[in-house]
């Protein structure tokens, strides 16, 4: 088990290291010299001097090679400096730290949501398989999965404010608990509880055709029974599998639901500085959300043999 | 059995030795009979074809062209004359709703397109080579499935955009060819080079997923001892069986792609105004939602019933090409 999880994390700092070299290669070389942004972006008609330019360059140490700068921008993560935005000069930590509660929140609460909604829904399908019901849960999770969340926000708001008249317009927060966070929630949560629908319903069809959930039924357990102690557990496995994907969607729909609704959240922070062209806040901002969903993956790694010992003895007779 | 028919393992009648007067059924045609039952994937691929017909040859149909502005109808309500209404501009928002389909359609057949070539090759010759170039490859797809997709699009879109309009720049001052000045064109390749780098992984697993399970299949091992070539395995039976799966995942891509394309162009890094795009309309349309509804929710309504027509199909197609999911 420790060595399980020990080569699951070994495994797992070099694909880090990778994916920041490629984004750094990008800003590298996509967006140009830095020094020359802050000049072009300096207000009125500045006469730049290209030997002070040069100066400045050296003094920051940007005409060093490109592997030494990604080296030292590597350096500087590990001690936990991300750098200042090119923009407004400030730290790019401090920049994050005052955004990430807001996605934060408004994403824990959405997770609830989807768990509280999707498995549910995934277990009635599947118990129901082939009829109405199921009929109507699967197209319904078809239909959410499709809608992208700056067509489903945009729409609910016109429905609700403007229809129904029963709500204020929801731009801006007031944190999570006023009526202005009750649709980007909601939103947020839609894409992932299709997959969660999804997951369970497949998962509970294929426990329901095992031989023990026979042999309890034949032994005279009550359906309620056995759905709960015998086809709930081993449903878990395969939902949490999914965690990276669910994270993937979260982190795309928080940026496009922010955007929406106007939180001053993560996501709001990359469309702003996509706009501006602001490389070390955008650097950091995939470099989080990569983190995350490489974090959720190695949770499904470290979760799964304890859900699931089977699956351990089999991958590591196969490592052997 | 005392007469051993005559074995011809060239011949196609082989299959059909004990079964004459029984008509073939093949696998495409069972498919499709599947995928005629299930009422919501032909709902889907009846929009879709609208959708088709109408980005091929919405642009002549319309009334007004979607460019054209007129100052003294600004802002009108949806009218018989305005089917959608006009936006602050006075442009005719159905006549710019369709030209927006023509823009979501090329960029879902392109990126489609080049994702699927890149994941056949690159699945391929991780699935045939196998080995260390496998794992490397496997290591990659891995390693871009776990970026945020969005994000990562929208970085390589907006790093890639000053090299290409330098170097599209430095060829229209060398040749003084017109292409090379129309901006559009950029847009639409640093949207296809973004989207389909980030789409690829997907096929190239799948690719190589169904080269390696196919290959090790009875029915595969039988052609083999019955002395079939290589390319006749190949084509006959290895290719059309990895086919499905491909085909639900490009399904499913076509509309992803759509919704990726929406999404760039809602975010401000995609195609640019003043060609219209489903996106820029929504994010227009977010400005003044409050006076000018309509403007927000026809673009936001077209394209939410699209991607949802796209979701049906691919979920069709899965059930009806993929026969261990037969219920």
């Amino acid at each position: 088990m420790g060595r399980y999880l020990i080569s699951r994390f070994l495994k797992w700092i070099p694909s880090a290291v990778i994916v920041l070299l490629l984004v750094y290669a990008l800003a590298f070389y996509g967006a140009g010299d830095p020094i020359k942004l802050i000049f072009l972006r300096a207000p009125g008609d500045v006469v730049w001097d290209p030997k002070q330019i040069e100066i400045l360059r050296e003094s920051v140490g940007l005409d060093r090679p490109f592997l030494i700068q990604f080296g030292d921008y590597l350096w500087h993560i590990l001690h936990g400096n991300l750098g200042n935005s090119i923009i407004t000069n400030r730290p790019v930590n401090d920049i994050i730290a005052a955004a990430a509660p807001v996605s934060l929140q408004i994403g824990l609460a959405a997770t609830v949501l989807m768990a509280i909604g999707g498995i549910p829904l995934g277990v009635l399908a599947a118990l129901n398989q082939n009829t109405w019901l199921d009929n109507i849960i699967v197209a319904f999770s078809l239909f959410i999965w499709a809608v992208p969340v700056y067509v489903a926000g945009p729409l609910l708001m016109v429905f609700l404010v403007l229809g129904l008249d029963v709500m204020q317009v929801p731009y801006g927060w007031d944190g999570l608990f006023s009526s202005k966070a009750i649709i980007p929630v909601l939103v947020l949560a839609l894409n992932p509880l299709a997959l969660v629908i999804r997951q369970t319903r497949s998962a509970v069809i294929e426990v329901l055709s095992k031989d023990y959930i026979r042999t309890a039924y034949a032994k005279g357990i009550p359906r309620r029974v056995v759905v709960f102690r015998h086809i709930l557990r081993p449903v878990l496995t395969p939902v949490i599998t999914t965690l990276g994907l669910i994270m993937i969607t979260m982190i795309n729909g928080a940026i496009l639901v922010e955007t929406v609704f106007g939180m001053p959240g993560l996501g709001r922070l990359t469309v702003s500085s996509i706009i501006d062209v602001d490389y070390p806040v955008i650097l950091a901002i995939t470099l989080i959300g990569t983190f995350l969903v490489m974090a959720s993956n190695l949770l499904v790694d470290l979760v799964n043999p304890i859900l699931d010992p089977r699956a351990v003895r089999a991958q590591s007779k196969e490592g052997s | 059995m005392s007469s051993v028919p005559e074995f011809h393992p060239a011949d196609d009648q082989l299959s059909l030795v004990g079964l004459e007067g029984h008509e073939p059924s093949s696998l495409w045609r069972d498919a499709l009979d599947r995928l005629k039952a299930n009422k919501l994937a032909v709902a889907g691929i009846i929009i879709i074809c609208i959708l088709f017909f109408v980005a091929t040859f919405g642009p002549y149909l319309t009334p007004y062209d979607f460019l054209s502005q007129d100052l003294s109808e600004r802002n009108q309500p949806p009218s018989s004359s305005h089917w959608l209404g006009t936006d602050d501009l006075g442009r005719d928002v159905f006549s710019r709703v369709i030209y927006g389909a023509r823009t979501a359609t090329i960029v879902a057949l392109s990126v489609t397109g080049i994702s699927v070539l890149i994941g056949v090759v690159v699945g391929a010759i991780a699935g045939y080579v196998g080995g260390r170039v496998d794992s490397a490859i496997v290591w990659l797809t891995d390693i871009t499935m776990s970026i945020p997709s969005l994000l990562l699009a929208v970085v390589i879109n907006i790093s890639l955009k000053t090299p290409v309009t330098n170097w599209m720049d430095d060829m229209y001052l060398k040749t003084h060819n017109p292409i090379f000045r129309e901006t559009i064109w950029a847009d639409f390749v640093l949207v296809f080079g973004a989207l389909a780098l980030i789409m690829w992984p997907p096929y190239a697993r799948l690719i190589r997923g169904q080269i390696l399970s196919i290959r090790n299949e009875n029915f595969v091992l039988a052609a083999r001892a019955l002395g079939l070539s290589n390319r006749r395995i190949l084509l006959r039976y290895i290719i059309p069986n990895a086919l499905g799966p491909v085909i639900v995942q490009a399904s499913a891509g076509l509309g992803q792609a759509m919704v990726l394309e929406s999404a760039f162009s809602f975010l401000g890094v995609g195609v640019r105004p003043p060609t219209p795009s489903w996106g820029n309309m929504i994010k227009d349309g977010l400005r003044v939602w409050r006076h000018y509804s309509y403007l927000l929710a026809a673009p936001a309504a077209v394209l939410g019933i699209v991607t949802v027509a796209f979701s049906f199909l691919g979920d069709g197609l899965n059930d009806a090409l993929n026969p261990k999911g037969w219920r």
